[in-house]
C-alpha cells in the first residue's frame, strides 16, 4: 500500500480515497465477495492480453459486463458465456439499486471490479458506487493501470514504459483470484 | 374576456383575444390561436410532467467532488450520500450544482441574446420585422409554446427577455443555502432553466436572422445554402488575416461590412473559431471558418491572426498572452470578455489603431459593434507587413531538440484529460517516427495542461502541431453555411414518415468539441446516420468538425449529401443559438403535421415529442455549462441526448429502468385504458464510452411507443445492423422492441423469428408466421400514446 496521486492529477473526490494495493491483495479482497462482477471496457481492445485477462478472470466465475464496445473482444476470442454486453452508465444505474435483478437475475452484485475503461468515465462511474450504493455496501476495485481514488483499492499509476511490468501484475492477480 | 388581474396573473376566460401582462406594459395580442393553459410558465407550472419525467428517469449521480464548500458551515463533507451542516444531502447537492450549471449556460444564451437586442434595436429600430418569408410561416415555435407569444417585430423580445430574466433569478434564488432541499425539485428547477435556455437561442437567432438577413425562408434561402471552407489550411496567410473568436456576430458582420464597402475582400482573410464564424458565414460570403473550439490554442499559437476579435463565451481566459506571445493584437468587442484592458470606445479610430499597431497597448476594448469593422481592419493590414517575417511554428532543429529532451516522466499524461501518452510520442519522434506525435494532434483537446508540469519546459502543444503541420497545412474543408428554421413545407413532407418511423429519425449532432478520440468521431456519426436516411441536423463546433474529413471521392460529408430536411439530409443549422431550431423542427411536426394547438401549450406538445418523435442529440464533445442547459431543454422537450465519455462529469444522467414494469405505463387517449410498453425512448441523457457504443445508443434512442410497424421495422433494422458492425453482437435488447411479427424487417424476419423462440422462448406459429406470445404488448395501429390524463378523449 502506498500514497499515490490519482492518474488524472485532480480527480481528488474528498476525504475518502480509496487504496493503492499490489495485485496480491486485490485479488484476495475479490475473492472474498459472494456475488462479484467484472465490468470491461473498450480500453481492453488495446492489446490481445488484455482480453485474455478478462476471459481469464471470466473463467473464474465471474459475469462479464462488457461495457463500451469491448463486446467485440470477447466476440472475436469466442468466449461469449457469462459476457454480457451493457452501457457502462445505465449499469451503473442499475449497480446502485439493491433491488436490480442483476445480468442473470439473480439479484444484485456485492462487488464490482473494473477494468479497461477509459479513467474518467470509470472514476465518475466509481463515484456514483461510492456514495450512493452503500446500503448494502458495494465494494468496488480497479485493475486498471490507474490510481483510482473513487475504487476502494486500485492499482498504482503503471507509465507506458512499465507496460510489462503491468502485464506481470495482471498474471498474479488473476493467479490470486480463487475460483 | 375577463380583464387581468394585476401583477401578471393571468385569467383566462374565453380564450378570444388574450391579453398578456407582463408588469409595466399590457399589450392587446391579436388573436392567432386560443391560449393553451401554461404560457409564461413559472417554476412549479409544469413541475407535474417533469415529475412525470423524472420518475421513469431517475436523476443518477456521479459526484465529481465529494464535498461541499458554499458557505461558511463547510467545508462539509457528504461522502455516501451524508447529509451536510445546512442539512443538504449529497444527491440534493449534485441537483444543486446541476441547477448551477444549468443556470450559468442559460444565463450566457439569455445575456448573450439581451446583448443582441440591445445592439440591434439600436441600428435597426424596435420595429424591425420578423419576415422569414413564405416557407416559414411559424417563425417562433418555442416562443409561442412557452411564452404564447407570435412575435412581429424584434422588440417584441423584449418582454420575452423580461420573462427569461425573472424566471433566472427565482431560479438562482433556489441555489441559495436553506432554500432546496429535494434532489428531484432541483432537477425540475433545471429542466425549467433547460426549457428558458431553449427559448434563449431560439430568440437570439430570430433577432440575428431578422436583422442581418441570414438565410430563413425566401426563395433561395436554402434548403441547399452555399458552401463555406473549413480548415486552417484554407486560410491565405499571404493576406491579412482577422480572426474573431466567440458567439456574438454584430462586430464580425460589421468586419464584413468594413472589408465588403472598402473594396478589401481580396486583401483580408476574415475568418473564425467557434460560433462566431459560423454566424459570420451567414452575413459576409467571404468568411471561412478556421476551426472549432478545440483548437484555438493551437490557430491562435501558430500565429496566423495579424489581429485576434472576441465577442463572448468559450473564448480561453489566457486569451491576451497568447496574443501578446504572436505579436496579434486583440480587440475585445464584449463587457463580459474585457481582459483588462482599456475600453476605448467612441475613441478615435486612428490613434487606437496607432496604439495597437505600435505595440502600445497589447490589445484594446470597443464595446460598439460598428466601430469594429474599421480598426480590426486597418489594424490588420498594418500588422501583416510587420508581422510577415515572424515565425511560430517550430522549426526542425528546435523540434528535434525538444523531443530528445523528454525524459519519459509521465508527467503531461497525469496532466492530460485524455490521459495522452506524449512521452512514448516523443521517444518515436527522436528515434525518426513523428507518426505517433502528429496522430495525437487531432485527439488533443489543446487545453495547454501538459505544458504547465513538464519538468522539461518542452512546449508539447508546439511540438505536436509541429509534427502535425504538413497534415494541417492540407486541413481543407467544406460545409454549408448555417441554413436557420426548417421550412413549414419540410415538415409537411417529412412529419407522417417521421411520426410513423419510416424516415428512422433525426439525429441532432451538437456542442463543444471536448471529444474522447478527436474530430473523426464527429465525421463518423453524421457519415453513418445520413447514409441510413435519418436526418442530420448540426450546430456548433460538431457541425464544424464533421466538415474536416473527407470520404473516398473527396468530399465532405456536406458535399456527399442534400442540405434539406429529409432522409439522408445533412444540414448545418447554424451556431449554438441555432440549434433552437431543432426543437423547432420537433415541435413543428406535432404542430403542422399533428394538428396539435402551440400556443402556451407545452406539455402537451412535449408529452407528443416523448412519445412521437424520434429524434436523438449527440453532444459528443459536450464541455460547457451550456451544452448542459441545452441538453437539460431538449430533455423536458422529451428528446434524449448522447454524450461522449467527458460527459459523465456533467455529474447527472437521466436513464431509465427497463426492467421496472410499472415506469412504461403509458395512457391510449383514445380510450383511456394504460398500456404498458417498451423503453422508447430509454435514457433521457447518457455517456458512451466510445463512438463505436455510441452509434447503436442514439439508434436505440430513437424508437418510440407510436412507431407504425414498417416503421419500427427499419428502425429495428439500423439497430441490429449498428450493434453488429460496432459491437459484433446482437444487442441484448432487441426483442423488447418487437410488438409483432411485422416489426421485424422482412429480409431477416425468419432469422429473427428463431431467435426469440430459441433465445427469449416466445411462442411463435410457424404457418402463419406469427408471434402468439412473448412481447411486451401488441401492435395497435390507432394507439395514441400519452403521459398525460387530461387528454384522454374518451374514458373507457
Ligand atoms: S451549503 Fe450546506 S453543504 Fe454546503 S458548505 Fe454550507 S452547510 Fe455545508
Ligand atoms: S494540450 Fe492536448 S496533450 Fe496537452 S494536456 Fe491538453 S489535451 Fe492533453
Ligand atoms: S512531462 Fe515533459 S518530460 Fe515528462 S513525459 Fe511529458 S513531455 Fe516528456
Amino acid at each position: 500500500m502506498g500514497i499515490e496521486i490519482p492518474f488524472d492529477v485532480a480527480t481528488i473526490a474528498g476525504p475518502e480515497a480509496g487504496d493503492v494495493a499490489p495485485p496480491e491483495v486485490i485479488g484476495s479482497y475479490i475473492s472474498s465477495a459472494s456475488r462479484p462482477l467484472l465490468a470491461v471496457g473498450s480500453e481492453m481492445l488495446r492489446d490481445e492480453f488484455f482480453i485474455e485477462i478478462a476471459i481469464e478472470i471470466g473463467k473464474k466465475g465471474i459475469p462479464i459486463a462488457a461495457t463500451g464496445h469491448s463486446m467485440r473482444g470477447f466476440v472475436e476470442k469466442g468466449y461469449t458465456e457469462n459476457v454480457y454486453y451493457y452501457n457502462l452508465h445505465e449499469l451503473t444505474n442499475c449497480l446502485r439499486d439493491p433491488n436490480w435483478k442483476g445480468l442473470d437475475g439473480a439479484g444484485n452484485y456485492d462487488f464490482v471490479i473494473f477494468y479497461g475503461i477509459i479513467y474518467y468515465y470509470a472514476s465518475q462511474m466509481l463515484s456514483c458506487l461510492k456514495n450512493f450504493a452503500t446500503d448494502p455496501l458495494m465494494r468496488t476495485v480497479s485493475i486498471d493501470r490507474y490510481y483510482h481514488p473513487n475504487a476502494r483499492m486500485s492499482f498504482t499509476n503503471v507509465m507506458p514504459r512499465m507496460e510489462e511490468e503491468y502485464k506481470k501484475m495482471l498474471n498474479k492477480l488473476v493467479e490470486s483470484i480463487k475460483g | 374576456m375577463e380583464e387581468l388581474k394585476k401583477g401578471g396573473i393571468f385569467t383566462i376566460s374565453d380564450l378570444q383575444n388574450v391579453r398578456i401582462n407582463i408588469g409595466e406594459i399590457v399589450e392587446e395580442e391579436e388573436e392567432w390561436e386560443p391560449m393553451g393553459p401554461h404560457p409564461m410558465p413559472r417554476i412549479a407550472t409544469l413541475r407535474d410532467w417533469d415529475f412525470k419525467l423524472l420518475n421513469r428517469y431517475k436523476p443518477f449521480y456521479a459526484p465529481v467532488c465529494d464535498m461541499c464548500c458554499l458557505c461558511t458551515y463547510g467545508k462539509c463533507d457528504l461522502t455516501g450520500n451524508k447529509k451536510g451542516a445546512c442539512g443538504i444531502r449529497m444527491d440534493a447537492q449534485q441537483g444543486r450544482i446541476v441547477l448551477l450549471a444549468c443556470l450559468v449556460g442559460c444565463s450566457a444564451h439569455c445575456g448573450h441574446g439581451r446583448h443582441l437586442l440591445h445592439d440591434m434595436i439600436k441600428k435597426f429600430g424596435r420595429d424591425m420585422p420578423i419576415d422569414f418569408g413564405p416557407e416559414v410561416n411559424i417563425e417562433a415555435p418555442l416562443t409561442r409554446l412557452v411564452c404564447g407569444i407570435k412575435p412581429k417585430t424584434i422588440g417584441d423580445y423584449d418582454r420575452v427577455f423580461s420573462y427569461v430574466e425573472e424566471q433566472i433569478v427565482q431560479l438562482a434564488d433556489a441555489l441559495h443555502t436553506g432554500q432546496e432541499g429535494s434532489y428531484m425539485d432541483f432537477e425540475s428547477k433545471a429542466l425549467h432553466m433547460g426549457m428558458l435556455d431553449s427559448l434563449n437561442k431560439e430568440a437570439a437567432d430570430i433577432i440575428q436572422i431578422a436583422c442581418y438577413g441570414m438565410p430563413s425562408g425566401f426563395p433561395g434561402d436554402g434548403p441547399d445554402v452555399p458552401f463555406v471552407d473549413v480548415g486552417i489550411g484554407t486560410i491565405d496567410t499571404n493576406k491579412a488575416v482577422i480572426i474573431v473568436i466567440g458567439h456574438n456576430v454584430p462586430p464580425s458582420a460589421d468586419i464584413g461590412v468594413y472589408l465588403t464597402e472598402n473594396d478589401l475582400e481580396d486583401k483580408v482573410e476574415l475568418g473564425g473559431i467557434c460560433c462566431t464564424s459560423i454566424d459570420t458565414t451567414r452575413v459576409y460570403k467571404k468568411a471561412k471558418i478556421v476551426s472549432a473550439l478545440g483548437r484555438q490554442l493551437r490557430v491562435l499559437r501558430a500565429g496566423i491572426a495579424d489581429v485576434v476579435v472576441i465577442d463572448e463565451q468559450c473564448i480561453r481566459a489566457d486569451v491576451l498572452e497568447l496574443c501578446q506571445r504572436t505579436q496579434s493584437p486583440m480587440i475585445a468587442t464584449n463587457d463580459k470578455a474585457m481582459h483588462g484592458l482599456v475600453n476605448r470606445t467612441d475613441d478615435d479610430p486612428d490613434k487606437i489603431v496607432d496604439d495597437l499597431v505600435s505595440g502600445k497597448v497589447p490589445g484594446v476594448i470597443i464595446l460598439e459593434p460598428d466601430q469594429v469593422g474599421e480598426v480590426a481592419v486597418r489594424t490588420a493590414l498594418q500588422m501583416d507587413k510587420k508581422r510577415r517575417s515572424l515565425k511560430f511554428i517550430l522549426s526542425d532543429d528546435e523540434f528535434k531538440y525538444y523531443v530528445n529532451d523528454c525524459i519519459l516522466c509521465g508527467g503531461c499524461t497525469l496532466a492530460c484529460p485524455n490521459g495522452l501518452r506524449i512521452g512514448e510520442a516523443n521517444k518515436s519522434a527522436a528515434a525518426g517516427n513523428i507518426k505517433p506525435l502528429a496522430d495525437l494532434f487531432d485527439i488533443c483537446v489543446g487545453c495547454g495542461r501538459c505544458e504547465q508540469v513538464c519538468k522539461k519546459h518542452i512546449p508539447i502543444v508546439d511540438v505536436m502541431t509541429k509534427a502535425a503541420y504538413p497534415q494541417l497545412k492540407e486541413e481543407k474543408g467544406r460545409m454549408r453555411i448555417g441554413r436557420g428554421p426548417i421550412w413549414d413545407s419540410e415538415i409537411r413532407e417529412a412529419g407522417a414518415p417521421l411520426v410513423l418511423g419510416t424516415i428512422p429519425g433525426i439525429i441532432a449532432p451538437i456542442g463543444c468539441g471536448n471529444y474522447p478520440n478527436g474530430t473523426k468521431d464527429a465525421w463518423l456519426i453524421v457519415k453513418e446516420f445520413a447514409e441510413r436516411n435519418y436526418i442530420v441536423t448540426l450546430t456548433g463546433c460538431m457541425a464544424i468538425d464533421c466538415a474536416l474529413w473527407k470520404d473516398e471521392d473527396g468530399k465532405t460529408i456536406y458535399e456527399a449529401h442534400h442540405g434539406g430536411f429529409d432522409a439522408g439530409g445533412v444540414i448545418n443549422i447554424g451556431s449554438c443559438v441555432s440549434n433552437a431550431h431543432i426543437h423547432d423542427a420537433a415541435i413543428k411536426v406535432a404542430s403542422i403535421f399533428a394538428g396539435r394547438p402551440l400556443r402556451g401549450n407545452y406539455e402537451e406538445i412535449a408529452d407528443y415529442i416523448l412519445s412521437r418523435v424520434g429524434a436523438c442529440g449527440v453532444a459528443w464533445g459536450a464541455m460547457s455549462q451550456k451544452a448542459a442547459s441545452i441538453a437539460t431543454g431538449f430533455n423536458r422537450l422529451g428528446v434524449p441526448a448522447v454524450v461522449g465519455p467527458h460527459g459523465a462529469k456533467y455529474r447527472r444522467a437521466f436513464m431509465s429502468r427497463p426492467d421496472i414494469k410499472e415506469d412504461w405505463k403509458l395512457i391510449d387517449a383514445s380510450d383511456g385504458s394504460d398500456v404498458y410498453v417498451e423503453p422508447g425512448p430509454q435514457d433521457l441523457l447518457v455517456a458512451c464510452e466510445t463512438v463505436e457504443e455510441a452509434l447503436p445508443m442514439m439508434a436505440k434512442l430513437c424508437f418510440r411507443p407510436s412507431d407504425t410497424d414498417r416503421g419500427r421495422s427499419i428502425k429495428l433494422t439500423h439497430y441490429i445492423d449498428l450493434n453488429q458492425k460496432y459491437l459484433s453482437a446482437y444487442p441484448p435488447d432487441w426483442h423488447l422492441f418487437v410488438r409483432v411479427a411485422s416489426d421485424l424487417p422482412i429480409a431477416t424476419r425468419d432469422v429473427l423469428l428463431k431467435k426469440l423462440e430459441d433465445e427469449q422462448d416466445w411462442k411463435i406459429d410457424w404457418k402463419k408466421k406469427k408471434i402468439e406470445e412473448g412481447p411486451i404488448r401488441g401492435y395497435n395501429p390507432s394507439f395514441n400514446p400519452t403521459n398525460l390524463e387530461r387528454l384522454i378523449r374518451r374514458k373507457k
